[in-house]
């Protein structure tokens, strides 16, 4: 009984004092700590750096940007009692997340009740944006990218025995799913698939089998970490074969894998070519935390970038927010940022360019081919 | 007549593929087996003195520059020193607490440390930097038709049958593995008979600690991927693999490790990878219904 | 049992545990209400799992590692039937009961018979077999999609929104379950479970059916388990292979023991403290220390095990000698004893 009371206090008390407005709060829900610390690793340093920037510049109409932490594991309970706490402060008028597909479903019938917009820099499950109008993200659609490479190995590369070794999550899925598709239209022959789950780290056996089936090329639609593993451990194999994957494989891990090189995936801009704010935005981000940005450091960035451009524009009102994010839905009056121009559709899919990029001696240049 | 030759290649590489996880699988799971042996625990924490093996190799060759083959005795005595320390913060005041209030601080430990190397390395994956290891062992040992096999992959076989033999020297040869059968067989009768109970359970601490170290390093040689949570999952599958041989059991443990890492490469190569863990889960659990004490495991005599 | 001292106190304080509960949603704490509801819903909840996984290790003194196998059998059974049938909440909670129960009895029948670590383990395979056929078998489950948009329970044709309604929801769900727990706890079933685990051989020789009761006691297990998933279902209104990870179980045996074994206030004292504190410690610790909370978690479980190894209430039934009981708690089979 007393600890319950002396529980309530704590809350209350701590809930209370963080009440004072003079900055603006900006929300960042992932997993920070747990499993999947890694990938959140990405999205902290990269929302710690924009904000660090946008404070640099004068911050938002004098008002300074404090990035709030919250660490949820990946962990669908930690992130709906996350988003509860989030959607009854009445400060927070925008959330940045969340990362996994499961912890972001999981927050958005309460994000959607509490009429609070939300901008995911990496959950790319095909529901998210149709089951709530207050829910965008920033990240590419499967579909999207699937039917793109399997139109880019067939036009450019001229491959036609594929093997898919997809990971059993939603992401790998659906990428699997429309390039698999596409890829039967084309006449592109599907040779196997074979699945791993997030926790594998010996993927030999799959790997086996793939070789005797001699592929012209592998086809990974997963995430970088067991990515590169699958490449070394392919190379150890003895397995000469292409290895293409989707924006999942894109991280800096790659290039310190020697068995990486002529690896390519699909990005939404050339590092090579990119403008300056994607050069600035790396070079200070390599900078800061002595690696590379990956994919989703980038779409955190420019996701960041969204929330504090929409507060400005037109305060800190959430659905005014909302109406906002909307309103960028063509090419032209798109959101510029380091991951190119964003721009959404009506559910709140962001729609973007994409190019092929290639590790090349130990660095991601633009492919020499492109298609348009 | 070639597919007959392609059948069976790929059968030898996937037996060969077996046999390297099921080594490891058994490098942990012999720590396991050993704590279970004497103080009958379920050492969760054990998982993350491997990743701590791991963790330690890597600066030590990242950070101070030491040569990676003095980097491995300098990172076992470490982790034999950390299990010590484990036990004497974490155990040994709960010896006659019952079983369970032990499994919880054995959690608890287990979080503590996964989230202390959070702190300390951060959350990236880390690999060891090839330039520091020997270039043989990326290259190939042998290829014969399709069949290859790693300088890596043949270190790791080696180092487990080393180490398993000098445990097996240590437990059947020394006195102190003499006492640790004792105290395996009955704590207070060993007492009785002027064996030092804790000093004992302190050492089989260290052993284990030390071959989990030793794993710890092969695997993120082996996958190149170190990080805070890796020895969660790999803890559990080698505590399925110490259970599977018989817990308490050395030769057991190492048994069992050969058992699921062959059940979970053939499972993934010939019937469906996306169950494979599910296959060697559902091969341990026959195994356990159709011999309840494991496979080399004495069954538990009842006693009135 | 009936003219026990300490009854009616403990009667009062339960009432008022549960006035206070009732009453919780209208004290005025501004914001923070909502977040404070959710999470002692969240509690409350594991209150209720922790009360149906405390039969097998509490009061039969066998270690289930498996539990969130029928924690997930029970949520997807619930899910499944909201999405395509839209069968009502209030036949679901039973339906998920029963489905968890008849696995229950095809888990626990075989295996039953298994001693000490080696059933503990095959519980554990289990519950990750539960998992990879929810994650895999995508015409049923939708595999790693997840099962999103299951509609809320409906109470007399109003469908629940707010969180209090939520909250109360669980405690009533709370109250049937405890008032089955304790009712099977003073019955011949509870004694008979109760010498199982303090001697096996001496429980079967007064006369116990041994695998019956013990069969028993891991359907009602897995009934409980289940039924605490259908609300999770109809709560979260999306369920996911994910949430039902080998970890759940662990968290869930951490708060019995932490509780106390076998003590029925004490698991729920125990899912009180223990699932709370990790967002207690989100408010209280610094913004970018955020690897200090499961840090301090970890240290809070090993203290207390040190100071209090018996759990916050520990189970007294039995006026024995502490020593004993605590060696023969899970190891009835008499290990080398």
């Amino acid at each position: 009984m007393k600890k319950v009371l002396y529980f309530l206090l704590v809350f209350g008390m701590a809930i209370g004092t963080g009440w004072a407005a003079d900055t603006v709060k900006i929300p960042v829900a992932s997993p920070f700590t747990g499993q999947l610390a890694s990938f959140g690793e990405g999205v902290k340093n990269a929302a710690l750096l924009k904000a660090e920037e946008v404070n640099a510049a004068g911050g938002i109409n004098g008002k300074k940007v404090e990035i709030l932490l919250e660490d949820e594991l990946c962990d669908p309970k930690e992130a709906a009692t996350v988003a509860t706490k989030l959607a009854n402060n009445k400060e927070i008028s925008i959330v940045i997340g969340h990362l996994c597909s499961s912890a972001t479903l999981a927050a958005l019938p309460i994000y959607r009740d509490a009429k609070l917009p939300a901008i995911s820099p990496a959950s790319t499950n095909v529901n998210i944006c149709k089951m709530s109008p207050f829910y965008f993200r920033n990240v590419y659609k499967d579909d999207f990218q699937g039917t793109f490479l399997a139109r880019y190995i067939d036009r450019v590369k001229g491959y036609k025995k594929v093997a898919v070794f997809y990971e059993v999550n939603d992401y790998s899925m659906g990428l699997m799913g429309a390039f698999m598709k596409e890829a039967v239209k084309l006449g592109i022959q599907i040779l196997g698939t074979e699945a791993y789950t997030a926790e594998t780290t010996d993927f030999k056996p799959q790997l086996t089998k793939f070789k005797m089936m001699k592929p012209d090329a592998i086809f990974i639609p997963g995430y970088a970490p067991q990515g590169t593993l699958i490449i070394s451990q392919a190379a150890s194999l003895g397995m000469k074969v292409g290895v293409f994957g989707a924006d999942g494989l894109d991280d800096a891990i790659m290039l310190e894998n020697p068995d990486a090189e002529g690896l390519f995936v699909t990005t939404p801009f050339l590092p090579d070519q990119a403008g300056p704010a994607a050069a600035g935005f790396i070079k200070a981000y390599t900078k800061k935390y002595g690696v590379e940005p990956n994919w989703f450091a980038a779409n955190t960035y420019d996701a960041v970038g969204m929330a504090v451009a929409a507060i400005k524009a037109v305060g800190q009102d959430r659905v005014k927010i909302q109406q906002w994010l909307l309103s960028i839905n063509t090419k032209e009056n798109a959101y510029e940022g380091v991951t190119g121009k964003t721009y959404f559709d009506e559910n709140g899919d962001c729609l973007k360019d994409a190019y092929i990029k290639v590790v090349k001696d130990g660095k991601w240049v633009g492919a020499e081919k492109q298609m348009m | 007549m070639e597919n007959l030759l392609g059948m069976s290649s790929l059968f030898l590489q996937q037996l060969v593929n077996g046999l390297t996880l099921g080594g490891v699988y058994a490098l942990i799971a012999v720590g396991y087996t050993m704590v279970y042996g004497v103080i009958e625990l379920i050492n969760f924490a054990h998982g993350e003195i491997y990743m701590l093996g791991a963790f330690l190799a890597y600066t030590m060759v990242t950070v101070f520059g030491i040569p990676f083959f003095a980097a491995i005795p300098l990172t076992i005595m470490i982790c034999a020193c950390f299990g010590i320390l484990l036990d004497f913060i974490a155990y040994r005041p709960l010896r006659r607490a019952p079983r369970l209030a032990a499994l919880i601080t054995a959690i608890g430990m287990s979080i503590f440390l996964q989230n202390l190397a959070l702190l300390i390395w951060g959350g990236q994956i880390r690999s060891y930097p090839r330039a520091v290891l020997p270039k043989a062992f990326f290259q190939n040992a042998f290829v014969v038709g399709d069949i290859t096999m790693t300088w890596l992959q043949i270190f790791i076989l080696a180092v487990t049958v080393v180490f398993m033999f000098i445990l097996h020297l240590i437990i059947h040869r020394t006195q102190v593995g003499t006492a640790m059968r004792a105290i395996s067989q009955d704590k207070v009768t060993s007492a009785l008979m002027g064996i030092s109970v804790n000093r004992v359970i302190s050492f089989t601490f260290a052993i284990g600690s030390a071959m989990g170290a030793m794993a710890g390093i092969l695997v993120g040689l082996y996958y190149n991927a170190i990080f805070p949570y890796m020895g969660y999952n790999a803890g559990i599958k080698a505590f399925a693999a110490a259970v599977l041989g018989g817990i308490g059991s050395v030769p057991g443990a190492m048994l069992g490790g050969g058992v699921l890492g062959i059940a979970e490469v053939f499972g993934a190569g010939y019937l469906a990878s996306e169950y494979r863990d599910g296959i060697s889960y559902a091969v341990m659990i026959l195994v356990i219904l159709f011999k309840p004490s494991g496979l080399i495991g004495k069954p538990i005599l009842e006693k009135v | 049992m009936k003219t026990r001292m300490s009854d009616i106190p403990r009667k009062c304080l339960y009432l008022g545990i549960l006035a206070f509960a009732l009453l919780l949603p209208w004290l005025p704490l501004g914001g923070s209400s909502n977040y404070l509801l959710r999470i002692l819903t969240t509690a409350t909840l594991y209150m209720v799992l922790a009360l149906g996984l405390n039969i097998v290790p509490g009061f039969n003194g066998l270690l289930d590692l498996g539990y969130v196998g029928f924690y997930g059998i029970g949520a997807y059974t619930a899910g499944l039937l909201t999405l395509h049938y839209n069968v009502s909440f209030w036949i679901i909670v039973p339906l998920a009961a029963l489905n968890g129960a008849i696995w229950g009895i095809l888990l626990g029948a075989p295996t039953l018979r298994l001693t000490g670590d080696y059933f503990a383990i095959v519980t554990f395979g289990f519950s990750e077999l539960v998992v990879l056929v929810i994650r895999n078998e995508l015409w049923l489950t939708r595999g790693p999609m997840g099962l999103p948009g299951i509609a809320p329970p409906s109470v007399f044709g109003h469908p629940l929104t707010q969180d209090w309604e939520y909250f109360y929801l669980i405690i009533f769900l709370l109250l049937i379950v405890l008032f089955v727990v304790t009712r099977l706890e003073d019955s011949r079933i509870g004694r008979a479970w109760y010498s199982i685990r303090e001697d096996e051989i001496a429980a079967q020789c007064s006369g116990v059916n041994l695998i019956q009761y013990k069969v028993t006691a891991f359907a009602i297990s897995a009934a409980i388990g289940g039924a605490g998933g259908a609300f999770y279902a109809n709560w979260f209104k999306f369920i996911h292979p994910d949430m039902f990870k080998f970890w759940e179980s662990i968290l869930i045996l951490c708060l019995i023991v932490f509780g106390g074994l076998g003590s029925i206030v004490g698991t729920m004292l125990g899912a009180l403290a223990l699932i709370p504190l990790t967002e207690l410690l989100r408010v209280v610790l610094p913004q970018n220390l955020f690897s200090g909370r499961y840090l301090i978690y970890g240290v809070v479980l090993v203290l207390m095990m040190r100071l209090r190894p018996d759990g916050l209430l520990p189970f007294v039934r039995f006026q024995q000698n502490k020593a004993r009981r605590a060696q023969k708690r899970l190891a009835p089979t008499g290990n080398g004893e």
